[in-house]
């Protein structure tokens, strides 16, 4: 007993350390935000060591990754790439302070949403492509575009795709819905959507990420999130589409309401045979068909009075500014990014290759009828989504007030002004 | 250790002379410290003091990671002060701490109690109610997270026997935080549980039936014997678990992400998200020095105020 508040004491004063450890991981960040230093590679321009920093889900998804790395080896006898893999969220985390403190490794995984905030860290591509004789139109242009910042190409797409509706085969035919076709319209979606919502299950399930809100909002109004690189949440246009997105949740109750924080759940709503329609990209769609128990179908989006539009998305790879060898670096990314390991990687059923002569294998591996035309009419139909620098900031608003302005806690528009407060001037 | 003979002042020595002896071996002393204490001090001093000056030092300047760096003064805790989400982060984390120091306490304590030294079994209760403590959060949460789902446990259940729906806990301003705390209530009470479990075992069972012969209640006797008893180890328990609630971030940050809106945002999270997410480092470091700020000052008052009421007489 006499012994407690001793330990109280020294309780106290570890957990006061543990207090100042929140600013001392701030600071050490902070302490890394030189720029000069010096890459992890070294060599020329056909023969170096080199570190491919990129997200992996496990060991499996390294070893499949590190394949494609080896691609380089193959193809260049000097280099070697070696991949360093980390999951998603701590990637993130972690990549912009590496790039800041100039010992990122040479080549770096992009997506496409994130890269404004990343680009002025990355060699910008266009005359290596001209040097190497990289061709831009071999790739899907709306992902080749995606990569682009201020007109310059940051990083080399392996995999892209527009947003496209998934649906539940076998609900639509118990509820005698026929199935959507290339073209079908906003009413001909809210009246399937509505016939489907009964017996505890809804017809669409949705939540507020960036990428699914903004395809709505174009397909109904044309609305984008940027005006010449700036956010423009509280244009008209641009409030008419969000409000008549919420309203799916709101008031036609044709998608159950949100939870907050849980960006799984559209997805498990839908695989879970509770909700008959979700708005995906193609890179989930060989996974999505692997754990449902249904059949799968796809469809483009819905069409708005323009016609149906979406958005784009899609990953790559760039060289941090770093890097002492550019040219090797972009040489293993010019073999990674072949034919060769973007049909391995379809084959695998991984990703919807960027590459237009790898996705045969790719509709070969995800084996849904409908599939090439669904994928091809979407991504004529579709433009990249142009983030602003603070991208990540306006995703976590979005979801946050998003999620407020869809379960009709607070209007539409109050939700737009909120996040166009916060983060618009950082935009 | 500094226990030595050659301390004391040789007899007739003047008050306030120099003491010939004690120099020397003060010294010497000194010297064994300082190369004990220089492993930790050195620790401390490289990961902890110059963090903490150099998160001050950052937290005077518009610092992002990429970009240029300027210098603003006091211009990032001006900017958190009339931030209207910053405010309201600070509130969600009082609110957190108001209603989770408490009904912890209560929870842990009344459990406590009932699971006395008399009840055969308690050992077993005692290995049950630490598990959430020893399971890794996230998993816990990840369970929480179904519960409390749109279609998860309890709508569901509600829905099949009562044809009701349940509130949408996670999604709705109102009873986000509830089930935040909620959730970190079944995580918590374990730890003070078994802390209020131990002192209570101490008391001397003597007393209690002396006590009890003189005809004195069961509240009577926790009221004048066990309760005073206790009090270092209540002290200790409601210190610890109001430092460690101030910092709250895994529950939010996995169940709801410090939303919907910011309802369940808190300081941690917001430090976090400026720092890693949206990568403006000046801006976490200020806000990263007004929770400790905080958090030393309600320490403080605990320390000062523990004069009252604990008891470290008996």
């Amino acid at each position: 007993m006499k012994a407690t508040p001793v330990r109280a004491h020294r309780w106290a004063l570890k957990t006061g350390m543990a207090a100042l450890s929140v600013l001392a991981l701030t600071t050490v960040a902070a302490c890394g935000g030189s720029n000069d230093g010096s890459s992890g590679s070294s060599g020329a321009a056909d023969k170096a060591d080199l570190t491919w920093s990129f997200w992996v889900a496990g060991a499996e998804d390294q070893a499949a990754w590190q394949k494609v790395a080896d691609q380089a080896h193959t193809d260049h006898a000097g280099i070697t790439v070696k991949l360093q893999g980390a999951p998603w969220d701590s990637y993130w985390s972690k990549i912009g302070t590496t790039l800041a403190s100039g010992k990122a490794p040479c080549i770096i995984g992009m997506q496409s949403l994130r890269m404004a905030s990343y680009a002025n860290a990355m060699v910008p591509l266009d005359d290596l492509m001209k040097k190497y004789g990289m061709k831009a139109e071999d790739f899907d242009k709306p992902i080749m575009d995606g990569l682009k910042a201020d007109g310059k190409q940051i990083a080399i797409p392996y995999d892209s795709g527009p947003m496209v509706i998934f649906y539940n085969k076998d609900m639509f035919k118990a509820a005698g819905v026929p199935d959507p076709k290339p073209g079908w319209t906003m009413d001909e979606f809210k009246a399937a959507a509505k016939k489907l919502t009964a017996a505890g299950k809804t017809g669409l399930v949705t939540t507020p990420g960036d990428l699914g809100t903004m395809s709505w909002v174009r397909t109904m109004t044309g609305a984008e999130p940027l005006a010449d690189g700036k956010l423009n949440l509280t244009d008209s246009k641009f409030e008419q589409g969000f409000s008549q997105y919420a309203d799916f949740v709101k008031t036609d109750k044709i998608a159950p309401q949100v939870p907050g924080g849980n960006p799984d759940f559209e997805t498990q709503q839908f695989t879970g045979g509770k909700a008959a329609m979700q708005l995906n990209g193609p890179w989930s769609l060989i996974d999505t068909k692997g754990k449902v128990k249904f059949n799968l179908g796809i469809a483009p989006i819905p069409a708005g009075p323009d016609g149906s539009k979406t958005y784009t998305a899609g990953s790559g790879f760039g060289i941090a500014r770093s890097c002492k060898t550019p040219d090797a670096a972009f040489q293993a990314i010019m073999s990674m990014t072949t034919e060769k390991p973007l049909t391995t990687l379809a084959e695998a059923g991984r990703a919807y290759p960027s590459r237009t002569a790898a996705h045969p294998a790719w509709f070969t591996a995800a084996k849904i009828d409908g599939a090439k035309e669904t994928i091809d009419y979407a991504s004529e139909h579709s433009v990249p989504l142009v983030t602003s620098k603070n991208w990540v900031q306006v995703a976590d608003l979005l979801n946050r007030f998003g999620t407020q302005a869809l379960n009709g806690e607070i209007p539409p528009d109050q939700a737009l002004k909120t996040i166009q407060d916060q983060a618009g001037a950082g935009s | 250790m500094t226990t030595n003979t050659t301390t004391v002042a040789p007899p007739g020595a003047p008050e306030g002379a120099p003491r010939a002896g004690r120099r020397p071996a003060l010294r010497r002393d000194g010297r064994y410290a300082s190369i004990f204490l220089a492993p930790s001090l050195g620790g401390l001093a490289l990961f902890t003091l110059f963090p903490t000056a150099m998160a001050l030092g950052i937290s005077l300047f518009d610092w992002p990671v990429f970009g240029t760096r300027s210098f603003l003064g006091f211009g990032n805790y001006s900017h958190l002060l009339h931030d209207p989400v910053f405010r309201r982060v600070v509130l969600n984390t009082v609110l957190f701490v108001v209603l989770y120091v408490p009904l912890n306490v209560v929870v842990s304590l009344g459990l406590a109690v009932w699971l006395g030294p008399q009840i055969k079994g308690r050992q077993v209760f005692r290995v049950l109610f630490f598990i959430p403590v020893m399971t890794p959060m996230v998993a816990n949460v990840m369970v929480w997270r179904l519960l409390f789902q749109p279609g998860g446990l309890i709508d569901g259940g509600l829905q099949s026997w009562f044809g009701i729906d349940a509130p949408n806990f996670l999604g709705s301003s109102n009873w986000a935080m509830p089930a935040i705390v909620a959730m970190s209530i079944w995580q918590g009470f374990g730890y003070n549980f078994l802390v209020f479990s131990a002192a209570i075992d101490q008391v001397p069972q003597s007393q209690l039936e002396s006590a009890q012969i003189d005809g004195a209640g069961p509240l009577q006797r926790f009221r004048y014997i066990t309760w005073p008893m206790i009090t270092p180890s209540m002290f200790f328990a409601t210190t610890m678990t109001l430092i460690t609630s101030f910092q709250v971030f895994a529950q939010p940050f996995i169940l709801t992400q410090g939303g919907p809106g910011v309802a369940t945002q808190t300081i941690v999270m917001y430090v976090y998200n400026q720092g890693w997410q949206f990568l403006t480092m000046g801006l976490a470091s200020a806000a990263g020095w007004v929770l400790f700020v905080i958090i030393m000052g309600i320490t403080a008052i605990q320390f000062f105020g523990q004069k009252r009421w604990v008891n470290y007489d008996v």
